[in-house]
C-alpha cells in the first residue's frame, strides 16, 4: 500500500447505483431530496419522456439558447472525472452528488448570465487534495459548459476540516487562471480529466 | 434604460468601438497612455497589444519578455519623447519597455491617424525597422516568488511598485537608465496582493490583498512602513483606486454654507480611495485630517485621536456605492474628468456612478460609518447613472477604466470615454449619452 495515499479505503459506490437519466434511483433521489431550484416545478412523473424536453446529443452542443442544461447533465460532466489518488471516479467515491448540483438561471430577462454551483465531499475531512478535486472540477466545467455558465465549486458544509480556504482559492479566478499556467498541475489535471470523454 | 427598480437612469453606455483585432484568449487589463491617443492591453497569450485610440487597431504587438500571461501593465507618467511600459506577469517577473515616441504620435489632437509603422525618429541609430521591435524590453525586474498581479508609477514616476501572489509589495526606484533599485520589500499582508495603487499628490501607496484588508504605507526616516489598515470588506479587495486630484463634480454654487464645510473638509482629507471586491461592495474611504496646531480648537470637529508625530494614519469608510453586482467586482475606476467612477467584474455588467449632493429629506443609510453627523456640513451621496448588463456579452469583465476621447467623433477636449477589457480578448470603448 502506497503510504502517500491519504485515504487507503473508500466507500466506492457501484457505477449501477450512480444517478442517470435513464434510472428509477434519479427519481426517488430527486422526489426525497430537493436537487435544486425549481424541484417544486417539476412534476413527479417520468419527465425525460415528456416530449418537449429537448433530446441530450452530442449536436446539441452546437446550439446554446435551445439546449437546456440541467443537473443531471452536469453531473455527468464531473462524475466521470478521476480521483487524484484512486483509479476511480469521483462519482463513485461520493465526491459529487448529483444533490449538491444546483443550477441558477438569470436573475433578470437582460442578463445573460446562469450560475452552476457544486458542492464537493472530499473523502475524508483533511484531505490535502480537495483544492486539486475542486480545481478539476471547475476546469471541466468551464471547457465543457456554454460561457453563460458562471461556475462556482465549493466545500460541502461540515466535510473538510478547511473548507473556507479552500472555497476561497477556488472562487479566485486569478489564481485559477495561474494554476493553468502551471505544468506540474496541469499534468495532475489532465490526468484527472483523461476519463471524461 | 432602466435601473433594476424601474426608476429611469439618467445615461446609457452605448457602445463606440470594438479594438480591432482582439486577442484570441483572455485579456485582463488596459491601460490608456497618459498623452498619446494610444492604450495597452495585457493578455494572457504573454504578449501586450497596443491599440490607437483614433482608428481602434492594432498598432503592436510587444511580446517577447515574458514566459507566461501578462496580468497588468502600467504607463510611466511624465515623460516626453518617449514611452516606458511596466508589465506584471504570472513568471513572477516585472518588465520595462521603452519606444521612441514618433512625432506623429506627438501630434496626436489634430485627429490624424497615426502611423506606428514608420520608423519615426530616433535617438539611437542601431534599431533595425521591424515594428514590433520598436518596444525595447529593457529590464526584468526579478524578485517575486510567484505571479505579479498589479503594478503602478507613482505620480511623478519616481517610484514603481509591483505587488505578487507571494504576499509581498515591492518599491522599485530607476536610479539610472534601466538601473531599478528595490527600496522597499513590505511583506504586511496575509494573502496574494492583488492590486497597487498611488495618490496623485503624495508619495502615499495603497495595496489590497486576498486577506480581505487594503494597507497604506509612506517613508519614513528612509524606511517604507504600513502607516494604515483598511478594514471592512468581507473578501478579497480586487482592486484600490485614487481619486484623482483636483477633480470634483460637487460645487457650492448655490451659496449653501454646509456645501462650501463639505468642500473645505474634503480639501483638508485629500483625495480619497476606492476599493472593490469579491464581497460584491464598492466602498469609498477618506482619511481623517491629522489635528493640527489648531487656533481655534472650538471649531474642529475631527478627535484628536492620533499622536503628534506619529506617521500612522486614520482612514475610515466614508461610503458605500449602491450594490448593482451579483457577482465579484474586479475593477473600479476614478476619472479624472468627472468625478464619476466605473465598475466592472464577474457578472459582465459595467456600472456608471456620480456622487451628488444628498438631498436633505433622504434618510442616511445606518450602515455606513458617516463622519457627518455635524448639521452645519453638507452630505454627498452616490448613485448609479448608467448601468448595462452583458457587456461583452456572457462573457466576463476584468477591467474597465476612464480614458480621453480621442477618436473623430469627440465632442469636446475632455470626453471620456469607458474602456472594458474581457475574458474573451475582446476590447470595447463605450460613449456615456443622456
Amino acid at each position: 500500500m502506497d503510504p502517500d495515499i491519504q485515504n487507503a479505503n473508500p466507500t466506492i459506490l457501484n457505477a449501477s447505483d450512480l444517478p442517470s437519466r435513464r434510472s428509477d434511483f434519479l427519481v426517488k433521489k430527486r422526489a426525497d431530496s430537493g436537487t435544486g431550484l425549481f424541484d417544486g416545478l417539476v412534476p413527479s412523473y417520468s419527465y425525460w419522456n415528456d416530449p418537449f424536453e429537448p433530446a441530450v446529443s452530442s449536436d446539441s452542443e452546437d446550439d446554446d439558447t435551445a439546449e437546456v442544461i440541467d443537473e443531471q447533465e452536469v453531473f455527468d460532466l464531473i462524475s466521470t472525472i478521476s480521483d487524484p489518488e484512486h483509479p476511480l471516479s469521483l462519482g463513485s467515491l461520493a465526491v459529487v452528488n448529483l444533490p449538491d448540483i444546483h443550477i441558477k438561471h438569470p436573475t433578470s430577462p437582460r442578463s445573460p448570465i446562469s450560475t452552476v454551483l457544486v458542492e464537493i465531499t472530499p473523502t475524508i475531512t483533511h484531505c490535502s487534495l480537495a483544492t486539486v478535486i475542486g480545481l478539476g472540477v471547475r476546469v471541466r466545467l468551464e471547457q465543457s459548459l456554454p460561457p453563460r455558465f458562471r461556475v462556482d465549486v465549493r466545500i460541502k458544509e461540515g466535510t473538510h476540516s478547511s473548507a473556507e480556504s479552500v472555497n476561497k482559492q477556488l472562487g479566485d479566478k486569478e489564481r485559477v487562471a495561474a494554476a493553468l499556467e502551471n505544468g506540474t498541475l496541469m499534468g495532475v489535471l489532465r490526468k484527472m480529466l483523461s476519463t471524461c470523454e | 434604460m432602466p435601473s433594476p427598480e424601474g426608476a429611469p437612469l439618467p445615461f446609457t453606455l452605448q457602445p463606440l468601438a470594438q479594438f480591432s483585432p482582439a486577442s484570441n484568449s483572455r485579456t485582463w487589463l488596459t491601460a490608456p497612455h497618459p498623452r498619446l491617443p494610444i492604450v495597452a492591453t495585457a493578455s494572457s497569450d504573454k504578449t501586450v497589444r497596443i491599440y490607437s485610440l483614433t482608428s481602434f487597431k492594432l498598432l503592436n504587438t510587444v511580446s517577447g519578455g515574458h514566459k507566461r500571461s501578462i496580468r497588468t501593465c502600467a504607463w510611466k507618467p511624465g515623460l516626453k519623447g518617449e514611452s516606458v511600459l511596466a508589465t506584471g506577469s504570472f513568471d513572477a517577473s516585472a518588465g520595462i519597455w521603452r519606444r521612441w515616441d514618433d512625432n506623429a504620435g506627438i501630434n496626436d489632437d489634430n485627429g490624424e491617424p497615426l502611423d506606428f509603422t514608420s520608423s519615426g525618429k530616433r535617438n539611437d541609430d542601431s534599431e533595425d525597422d521591424d515594428e514590433d521591435d520598436e518596444w525595447r524590453f529593457a529590464v526584468i525586474l526579478d524578485g517575486h516568488e510567484s505571479e505579479v498581479k498589479s503594478v503602478a508609477w507613482s505620480a511623478g514616476g519616481q517610484y514603481l511598485a509591483t505587488c505578487s501572489r507571494d504576499k509581498s509589495v515591492w518599491i522599485w526606484e530607476e536610479m539610472e537608465d534601466d538601473n531599478f533599485e528595490t527600496i522597499a520589500v513590505l511583506q504586511e499582508h496575509e494573502g496574494d496582493v492583488k492590486s497597487v495603487a498611488w495618490h496623485p499628490q503624495e508619495d502615499l501607496l495603497a495595496s489590497s490583498s486576498y486577506d480581505d484588508t487594503i494597507r497604506l504605507y509612506k517613508e519614513d526616516m528612509d524606511d517604507w512602513t504600513c502607516i494604515a489598515i483598511l478594514n471592512g470588506h468581507d473578501a478579497t479587495v480586487w482592486t484600490v483606486d485614487f481619486e484623482p486630484a483636483d477633480v470634483s463634480s460637487l460645487t457650492a454654487e448655490d451659496g449653501d454654507p454646509t456645501k462650501s464645510a463639505w468642500l473645505v473638509e474634503k480639501v483638508k482629507a485629500g483625495p480619497r480611495l476606492i476599493s472593490c471586491s469579491d464581497d460584491l461592495t464598492v466602498r469609498v474611504w477618506r482619511r481623517r485630517p491629522k489635528e493640527k496646531t489648531d487656533p481655534n480648537p472650538g471649531q474642529s470637529r475631527m478627535p484628536s485621536i492620533i499622536k503628534t508625530g506619529s506617521i500612522e494614519e486614520d482612514w475610515y469608510e466614508e461610503a458605500r456605492l449602491p450594490q448593482h453586482h451579483e457577482r465579484a467586482v474586479y475593477s473600479v475606476s476614478w476619472s479624472k474628468a468627472t468625478g464619476r467612477v466605473v465598475t466592472t467584474g464577474s457578472d459582465g455588467k459595467i456600472v456608471v456612478y456620480a456622487e451628488q449632493w444628498r438631498k436633505p429629506s433622504a434618510e442616511k443609510p445606518q450602515d455606513v460609518n458617516m463622519d457627518s453627523d455635524n448639521p452645519h456640513i453638507a452630505d454627498t451621496e452616490w448613485a448609479v447613472i448608467a448601468e448595462i448588463e452583458g457587456g461583452h456579452d456572457e462573457y466576463e469583465i476584468n477591467h474597465a477604466t476612464w480614458c480621453r476621447r480621442r477618436d473623430k467623433g469627440k465632442r469636446s477636449e475632455d470626453e471620456e470615454v469607458v474602456i472594458t477589457t474581457g475574458d474573451q480578448g475582446d476590447v470595447k470603448a463605450w460613449t456615456l449619452e443622456n
